[in-house]
This record gives C-alpha cells, structure tokens and sequence, in this order.
C-alpha cells in the first residue's frame, strides 16, 4: 500500500499544491520542458538552413519557426519570468503566502493545457500553426490558414496568457498587500521591484493579446470582423500593443536577477536604488507607448511619434547600465557561475539594446526590417540577453529551492560554452540581414553566397545544445550527490536567505528587522560595527 | 528628393559610431572594474549619487534628442511622395506573385521564381510606386536601397524611389505570406530614361501583339 501511496502522494504535492513554491517549482519544469523542445524545433531550422533547404519543406518549416517562437515567448520565457516572481516576491518581502494561491495553481494548468494544445497541432492533418507568432491576419485567417492547428493555437496562447494574467496579479497583490512590517515600497528588493512592474506590464498589456486572439477567432468562424486591410492593421496594432510589453516582460524580471547577483557578489550594496526603482517605472510606462516601432514599414501610423517613444527608452536603460557598473564599482568581487552569467548577460544584452536603437530609427528600419538583422537582435535581448539572466538567476537560487549547491566547475563550463555558442549563431545574422536576407524563409538561392555563415550559424546552435546538456548534467550530479548549501552559501543581502534551504511551508520562522533594501547585509555590517 | 539609399547611409553614419563606442565604453570600464574589484579584499563606496544619475539622465536625454534630429531630418524626404514624380508604376503582389503594371498598360510578372524576369526603371528621376496586395501582407523589399513598404490588402501603398546607378536590384517578399513565401522575388533593371523609353515600347508593341 504504501509503495502505491507515496507516488500519489508526491504526484498531488506536485500537481495540486497551493504552495506557491511547489507551483512556482511545477511551472519552471514546465517551462523548461518546453524550452528543450522548442531548442529542438530551432535546432531543426538551423539544419535546415544550413542545409540550404534541403531537411524539411518550407510548409513545414514555417510550422517549425512559427512553434519555436510560440513556445519561447508564450510557453517559456514569460512563465518562467512570473515563475521565479511567484516563487521569490513573497520570500523577499517576507510574506508567509502567495496571494490567491488557487488562482496561481489555476494559472499553473492553463499553461499546461495551453502549451499541449499549440503543440497538438502538430498531430492534425495539417498541421501545426505556421503563421508565426504574430498569427497575423490575414494570413492567419480561415481562407490562408485552414484546418485546426491554426485554431488549437489560438486556444492555446490564449489559455496561456491568461494564466500569465493570473499570475501577475497574485504576484502584484503579494507585493503591493502582503509585506512584512517593516518592508516599506521603497525597501522592496530589486527583483520584487522589477516583478512589479512586469506584473504591470502584464496586467495592462496582455488583454490586449487576448482580444487580438479572440477577434482572430471570430473572424475565422464567423467572418466580417476584422475586414480588409483595416482588420490587418487593427489586429496587428492590437498584437504589438500586447508586444512590446511583453518584450520588457521578458527583460525585467532577468534585469532583477541580475541586479541581485551583482550586489550579492561584490560584496556590497545595490547602487542608486531609488533611481533605478523610478527609471523602471518610466520604463514600463514608456513600454506601453512604442508598440508600433514594430510597423514602421507599414506608413499608416505616424513613425515619427514611435521613433520617439522608443528613443526615449535610452535614458532609463542607460540608468540601469550605470546602475548595474557603479555596484561593481569599489566591490570586492567573488566569480562564481551565476556572477559569470550576469556578466555576460551585461555585454550581451547591450549588443541586442544598441541595435534596438538603431531599428528605433525609421531610415535604418525601412532597410532592415523582417530581415535576420532584426532576428539577430531579438536573439541577442531574448536569448544572449535574458537566458544569461535566468541562468544567473538558477545558479544564485537553486541552493535556495533545492538545498543543494549545484557544481561551480560544471557550471563555468556551461558558461564558457553558452557564451561561444551564443555569438557563433547569432551575430553573423547581423551581416546576412545587412546583407538582405529575409527572416522566415526556408530556402535561399546559392548565389547569394549566404550559405557559409549560414553553415557556422548552426555549428553555434549545436554547441548552444551541448552548453543546455552540461547544464542539465550539472542539476543531476548536484541532486544525486548533494553539497548542502546552508540558510544563505553567498552572504545574500535579502529576506529568502532568511531562512532554510528549501523554506518551510509558509517560508519563515522568524524574521530579522527590516531597515532597507538590504536586510541581511545591514545585520552584517551592524555586527562587524559591535565587533569593531 | 527621396533618396532612400542616401538617407539610410546618412542616419548609418551617425548610429553605427555611437553604438560601436558605447559598447566599447561599456566594456572598458567592466573590464577595469573587474580586474580591480577581484583584487580588493574590503567592499566599500557610497550606495547613492542622485545628483550624478540626474546629470547623467540629462546627458542621455540630449543623445536621444540628437539621435531624433538625425533620424527626423533624414525621413521626412524619403516619407514623403513627390507631386510630379517622373514615372508611375504599379505593384501587385499575391501569393506568390509580383505583377509591375506601367501606364500603358505593359506588365512585367514574376510567379513563385529565384530568377525573376527585371522590370525596367528610369534612373536619376523618382519613381512613384503604388503598391497593393491580392491576399495577405506582402513586404516590398529592395536591400540595396535600403528600403522596404509593407503591402496591405485594401491599401494603396505610394512611395518614391530614386535609383541613381543603372544596373540590377533584386527584390524580395519580406512578410512572412505563406507557403512559398522564400520563392516570391523580383528584380528592377535600372536604365537610362532613353533606355527605358526604348524598352517600354517594345514591350507594349510585343506584348500587344502576343494578345
């Protein structure tokens, strides 16, 4: 009997737990689920292009990069962005819950129905949806995208993104109700700070994702909603109101995880809080005012009113830059594998935020635009970008939620791998986008002389593959032969290295005085004061 | 004029030098900060400097307002359609086809093919195009100038183009419109206005007789 009842027993912990640790867990593996097969749909279209198109058809190429992008925005990044929030805000300002802790268990399930029913289309006669992941109309309409892949993946994104919206507004409510005396707004760590403004983000931005979807609907079964060129342009105004918030929701949550690993591993206290706290709030609210950067090319909306939004967001970006340096500034700095992945997220990221300036800018986009210059840069945000992020994010917290430390030799192993993987596939796209060509396309002619980078393009994909399976070998040498990691193994600064490794069910048994941003590094230094 | 080309590598030439140094700016001082912060033993410094960051927000707020200029300057030619352009053609675009229809009625069309056959264009004189679309959105692209105009259905899409050098342009479909949208390409032979004037005749007698 027993043999039988703990299984059921993990299995219900598991799947039906309203600890928001165990769903913020649940989510992650999800996510990562996803991630690897999404890295295989990528690794596909890589040999398909290097192959210069000789692997899969180009209807089946588009399903490929119409489902890698889907499940990495809807199915990977943004769930484990909210994931991680869900998992830490209410450890960071002391909370012993999560607010809405069912509805958060409900938004666990909508993302994985709405994960395996995007996915489900692969198994239909025609299979998975191959509009991109815009799903723009009208090619995404019943006469140009027949049959029920198209359809599933509509249900599907939509039953993501509304769990997304769950999420974000128990981690907002958790933040903005749940505090413990003491944790005042302005003393909220950086990550929580960053998780709120996503939860913003989301909560403003993303119904706008699920009416787009749900007129896209309508129009399929019923037709006469999104009529003629007006419907495009409706539904792709709609679309990238939802975004390019969600580009920022798939960047802050990293910006946090990074701002805490530098403060953490130089020894020393976050710089300029207040103005970084105020240039994310300008951020987020500028974020809601450059969706149409994304139809420049268009001519129908006024391209110098969005040049100058997006413009505008060098000035808040270049406050966290100098931000994120001046921490490093005067610290006595410690190189474990997560400060490593925050560096690299630092110059990485730039190179994806500089060309984002340049693509801000309506003559360069009119020549770049759908190119692979543009694929470049949303890879070097995305992945080169906010993947270091997370991975600086796993190696910090894994200690946390597992009590284990992961291996450091193994991770600067990924690192370094990730790192060369990283550049060798995505900054040729640069130069073939410059030098015209077109993303999307499953096929190029051979006397465009495109094929070499093409060919070293994925020979960077597959060492991004080896960098994902060092990772995965590192989780499970760490798991068999645990190191404990302790209450807190990096001299942390904020409440979850409060207490044990994994928290208790309701997170802590005591808390310490809250007097700033920083409540474990003020004890330390307040005892190094008596001890003076 | 609406020099597309002109304009592209005008706005280039200020961006691309201020992104390439602030990179290595960027880079630089982390690199001086890490060789000095893994040598030092005691963390210390001041965790605030408003007066500092709020200088620094203004410095970058003038840099925006300087990048706009130069962009703003340069779209407003390239933006705007000439009144008497020397030449108007028409674009269609369907899945996955180009049709370019000129004012007698001569058309040049390339279906789902790597080896379009050039439609002719007058150089050192803009050409008005107006652009539309059969089925889906269709991206009009020629790389070598720099340029591109998303075809909408129900729109009528005018721009101007200068082509200042005869020779060949390619042209592709940028916006994702289907299954062969890889094999939706055109071609533009740039020739003199004499030239093309040669050239539409004999088309419009030649075609006139294959109908």
């Amino acid at each position: 009997m027993n043999a039988v009842a703990v299984p059921a027993r993990a299995a219900s912990r598991t799947l039906a737990s309203t600890d928001h640790k165990r769903i913020a867990s649940a989510a992650c593996m999800v996510a990562f689920l996803f991630f690897l097969a999404g890295g295989l749909l990528a690794l596909l279209m890589r040999s398909q292009l290097a192959a210069d198109g000789g692997v899969v058809s180009q209807q089946t190429y588009n399903e490929l990069f119409t489902m890698h992008g889907s499940t990495m925005v809807y199915l990977v990044i943004v769930p484990v962005a909210l994931a991680v929030g869900l998992y830490f805000v209410p450890l960071q300002v002391g909370a012993a819950e999560i607010a809405g802790p069912r509805v958060a268990l409900a938004g666990l399930w909508m993302l994985v129905c709405g994960g395996m029913a995007m996915w489900s289309g692969f198994l239909t006669s025609g299979g998975a949806a191959a509009a991109s992941w815009w799903g723009f109309d009208p090619l995404s309409d019943s006469i140009h995208s027949p049959g029920s892949g198209m359809e599933l993946w509509i249900f599907g994104v939509m039953l993501a993104t509304l769990g997304q919206i769950l999420w974000a507004g128990c981690i907002l409510s958790t933040a903005l109700r749940r505090r413990a005396p003491g944790m005042t707004l302005m003393r909220m760590p950086v990550f929580t700070w960053t998780m709120v403004v996503t939860c913003l983000m989301v909560v403003f931005g993303f119904p706008a994702l699920l009416l787009a979807l749900g007129l896209l609907w309508a129009q399929r079964h019923f037709g006469g909603v999104l009529v003629g060129g007006a419907g495009a342009v409706d539904y792709q105004a709609l679309f990238w109101f939802y975004g390019h918030p969600v580009v920022y929701v798939m960047f802050f949550p990293f910006v946090g995880m990074v701002g805490e690993v530098l403060a953490t591993f130089s020894s020393r206290r976050f710089f300029g809080y207040s103005a970084f706290v105020v240039a994310l709030l300008a951020f987020a609210g500028l974020s809601m005012t450059v969706w149409a950067h994304h139809m420049f090319t268009f001519g129908v909306l006024s391209n110098k009113y969005f040049a100058l939004t997006s413009t505008a967001l060098i000035v808040p970006a270049g406050i966290e830059y100098f931000d994120f340096l001046a921490t490093l500034w005067r610290g006595s700095l410690r190189f474990t594998t997560a400060f490593l992945f925050a560096l690299g997220f630092l110059v990485q990221f730039l190179v994806g935020g500089l060309t984002g300036v340049i693509l801000a800018s309506p003559p360069l986009d009119y020549g770049l635009n759908m190119s692979y210059f543009v694929v470049a840069h949303f890879h070097y945000t995305i992945f080169a970008g906010s993947a270091f992020g997370l991975f600086a994010g796993i190696y910090y917290w894994f200690p946390k939620i597992t009590g284990t430390m992961l291996r450091e030799r193994l991770g600067k192993l990924h690192f370094v791998l990730m790192v060369l993987g990283t550049n060798v596939t995505f900054f040729p796209m640069f130069i073939l986008g410059a030098e015209g060509m077109t993303r999307r396309i499953a096929r190029y002619p051979a006397s465009t002389g495109w094929q070499g980078l093409n060919i070293l393009e994925t020979a960077g994909s597959a060492v991004i593959a080896l960098s994902v399976l060092v990772f995965m070998a590192n989780m499970l040498v760490s798991l068999r032969d645990r190191h404990p990691a302790g209450d807190d193994p990096w001299g942390a600064h904020t409440l979850e290295w409060a207490t044990s490794s994994p928290p208790p069910r309701h997170n802590f048994r005591a808390l310490p005085a809250i007097r700033s941003y920083a409540p474990l590094l003020d004890l330390r230094e307040a005892r190094e004061d008596v001890n003076v | 004029m609406g020099n597309t080309l002109h304009a592209y590598e005008h706005v280039q030439d200020v961006y691309l030098p201020i992104a390439v140094g602030v990179f290595v700016v960027v880079v630089g001082t982390l690199l001086v900060l890490l060789a000095r912060g893994g040598r030092r033993k005691v963390p210390g410094g001041r965790s605030q400097a408003l007066v500092l960051e709020a200088v620094y927000a203004g410095a970058l707020a003038l840099v925006a307002a300087f990048l706009l200029w130069v962009t703003f300057t340069a779209e407003t030619p390239i933006d705007r359609t000439a009144a008497h352009p020397g030449f108007r053609i028409r674009v269609i675009a369907a899945q996955w086809s180009w049709r370019f229809v000129y004012p007698d009625g001569v058309s040049v069309a390339d279906v789902d093919t790597w080896h379009p056959t050039p439609a002719y264009v007058p150089t050192g004189t803009e050409v008005e195009f107006a652009g539309s679309s059969e089925d889906v959105i269709h991206g009009f692209w020629v790389p070598e100038l720099h340029y591109q105009r998303q075809l909408v259905p129900g729109y009528t899409t005018r721009f101007d183009l200068l082509f200042q050098k005869p020779g060949y342009y390619g042209g592709e479909c940028s916006v994702l419109c289907g299954e062969d949208h890889s094999e939706m390409h055109f071609a533009l032979e740039a020739v003199s206005l004499q030239r093309f004037r040669g050239w539409l005749a004999r088309e419009a007698s030649r075609q006139e007789l294959a109908s």
